[in-house]
């Protein structure tokens, strides 16, 4: 009798969590199902659907079409892929390299490098904003996507993932090699590159999300138009028709938004887990 | 410190050849120190040396600590101060107990964990800037939708972003929104970090699953919620992306949303004030730090 009370207790309190996290969770949606549901709309850019439905009452690809007319969304969105794909190939690289030689490396300085790397982790962009735009300014690289990919040579947080990671591969592997007579570069690319799969994973989705959603800094960089990326574009859009073009302003950000949610349905697990696994964590 | 018990064990031959070879290691660290170089230490100083020269136009005069009185004495920079704040603050009253309640209920569940996990967490990686686009329809005070609901609840319907008294309130919704998939992430983590036998001790001593929650679970989260109270604070001070967004570089309405980093922009960036700027931005800078350290203090934690 009790064990049968408790376990219906049980399913009672599963189905009430159930419950309330279904509708947090569809609260939590409801932004982006109505951002679809207003592109759609046709007549939003006049009056917005009042009340609001989350179907549209008049389906159309209206929107859509303006927004993919003059091509300007696919060259942000070919700007935002070329500063991405560099950034990450840049930073994980600079990541693995860094992380490996603060593991396995013996050096002098090596503990002090190594504050250095993870004090570079408390310092925001703000107090570097200034003089980094009159730096490559001097340098003639404003407007240029130079200064966007560069910085990312620096990625402590990678560096602490990567130290981690390889402090957890044994040095027996190295060992061997090196009485085989084996660089340390050849050591590097021949013997631990090719097991770092899972943290190289991890850094790429990290980079890839901070680059791809990244603002101040592109904002301060670049003003021309053609070299707009994604979230500048979407951000001279609203600040040029403020909220006037409803139904074109949310077809623009369902357009905007679907390649990084795509992904991220993709890549989640990795996501989540690297989060998880990195010690970015209290204890 | 860690690297004398090796070399003991190293035969001697092996030892020297290691520190023949030490320079090897400086190239792997190559790109990384270089960019130290050039976009951390360079910056800092040099950010630090405009902070002390008046700076219109082209030309750069000696100004002494005249840039840090002016803006020490601005209202306009108290007042982003305050803004930052304040919507730091309340969004982090609002977002960790929320989403540690979430996450409680999401560890616990018995189906579709990864669907709310993912659900959950989707806000977060959306643009902040394309989030902030969606808000404004969504908190428009007269087509949005939570007015709507609000107008059908009977509540009364605030004017969010177009009122500057109602203003920062929708920045923090907004935050809320964006920020609670990350902490929700975080808690997740750290909860199944925690020792099952714990649970299972207090199952036999006759303990409900609430006071197992409110004894066991909420003491052995203290670090996590120190470490998204710490990283939140250094998140809210920087805060500048969605603000600027939806209220400009002057934080309209009536820069009551402007935050310090919206400060510095505006006028460096479009006063072209380089010293003015980086006097606000070395005030930052020292809060920043002076809030790390205390909030480090008071949550006990090592970082």
């Amino acid at each position: 009798m009790a064990a049968l009370t408790q376990k219906k207790r049980f399913y009672i309190s599963n189905l009430i969590k159930f419950v309330i996290l279904l509708i947090g969770g569809f609260l939590l949606m409801v932004p982006f199902i109505w951002m679809i549901s207003v592109g759609f709309s046709r007549s939003a850019n006049v009056t917005m659907p009042f009340p609001p439905s989350l179907i549209p009452k008049d389906p159309s690809w209206f929107n859509f079409g303006i927004v993919f007319e003059n091509g300007q969304i696919f060259r942000a969105y070919l700007n935002s892929g070329i500063v991405t794909f560099s950034s990450v190939v840049l930073g994980v690289a600079s990541s693995l390299l860094g992380g490996y030689a603060f593991s396995k490396g013996k050096f002098k300085g090596k503990r002090l490098l190594f504050i250095v790397v993870l004090a570079t982790l408390m310092i925001p962009m703000e107090p570097r904003l200034i003089p980094m735009y009159e730096m490559f300014n001097k340098l003639g690289m404003l407007n240029t996507f130079w200064p966007l990919i560069l910085p990312a040579m620096v990625n402590g947080f990678g560096i602490f993932l990567c130290k981690q990671y390889f402090d957890r591969l044994p040095d027996s592997l190295r060992e061997s090699a090196q009485i085989d007579g084996a660089k340390e570069f050849t050591i590097f690319f021949k013997i631990y590159f090719p097991l770092t799969g899972p943290i190289a994973a991890t850094l790429v989705i990290l980079t890839f999300i901070w680059s791809w959603n990244d603002f101040v800094w592109p904002l301060v960089i670049l003003n021309n138009q053609n070299l707009q990326t994604i979230p500048l574009y979407l951000a001279s859009f609203t600040q040029e028709n403020g909220t006037s073009l409803g139904g074109l302003t949310m077809a623009l950000a369902t357009v905007s938004v679907i390649p990084i949610i795509i992904l991220y349905l993709f890549l989640q697990r990795f996501i989540i887990q690297s989060i998880a696994l990195s010690g970015l964590k209290g204890e | 410190m860690r690297s004398k018990p090796n070399k003991k064990e190293m035969p001697n031959g092996s030892s020297k050849k290691l520190k023949g070879n030490q320079w090897m290691w400086y190239i792997f660290l190559l790109p990384t120190l270089l960019g130290i170089l050039c976009f951390m230490v360079y910056p800092i100083l040099e950010s630090l040396r405009l902070s002390l020269f008046h700076t219109s136009g082209g030309g750069e005069t000696w100004a002494g600590f005249d840039n840090y009185k002016t803006v020490l004495t601005s209202g306009e920079f108290w007042n982003s101060v305050y803004n930052t704040f304040y919507i730091g603050l309340f969004q982090m009253i609002i977002t960790i107990p929320l989403g540690f309640i979430f996450a409680s209920m999401i560890n616990s569940v018995t189906i579709a964990k990864n669907f709310f996990k993912v659900i959950f967490f989707l806000p977060n990686v959306t643009a902040i800037v394309a989030a902030a686009m969606i808000f404004t329809f969504v908190l428009h005070p007269d087509m949005g939708l939570l007015n709507y609901f609000l107008g059908k609840l009977g509540l009364p319907q605030p004017l969010w972003l177009a009122d500057p008294s109602t203003a920062k309130w929708a920045i923090i919704l907004l935050g809320v929104w964006h920020w609670i998939g990350f902490v929700i992430i975080i808690c997740l983590a750290n909860l199944q970090a925690i020792s099952p036998e714990l649970y299972e001790a207090s199952t036999i001593d006759g303990a409900s699953s609430f006071q197992q929650w409110l004894f066991i679970t909420i003491p052995n989260m203290v670090g996590t919620f120190a470490f998204l109270l710490i990283t939140g604070w250094i998140g809210a001070l920087q805060r500048f992306n969605d603000v600027y967004v939806i209220g400009g570089p002057t934080g309209s309405p009536n820069r009551s949303i402007q935050t310090v980093v919206a400060y510095i922009y505006e006028h460096g960036f479009t006063g072209f004030q380089f010293g003015l700027a980086s006097a606000a931005t070395y005030v930052l800078f020292v809060i920043i730090l002076i809030f790390t350290v205390f909030n480090l203090k008071i949550t006990n934690m090592k970082l």
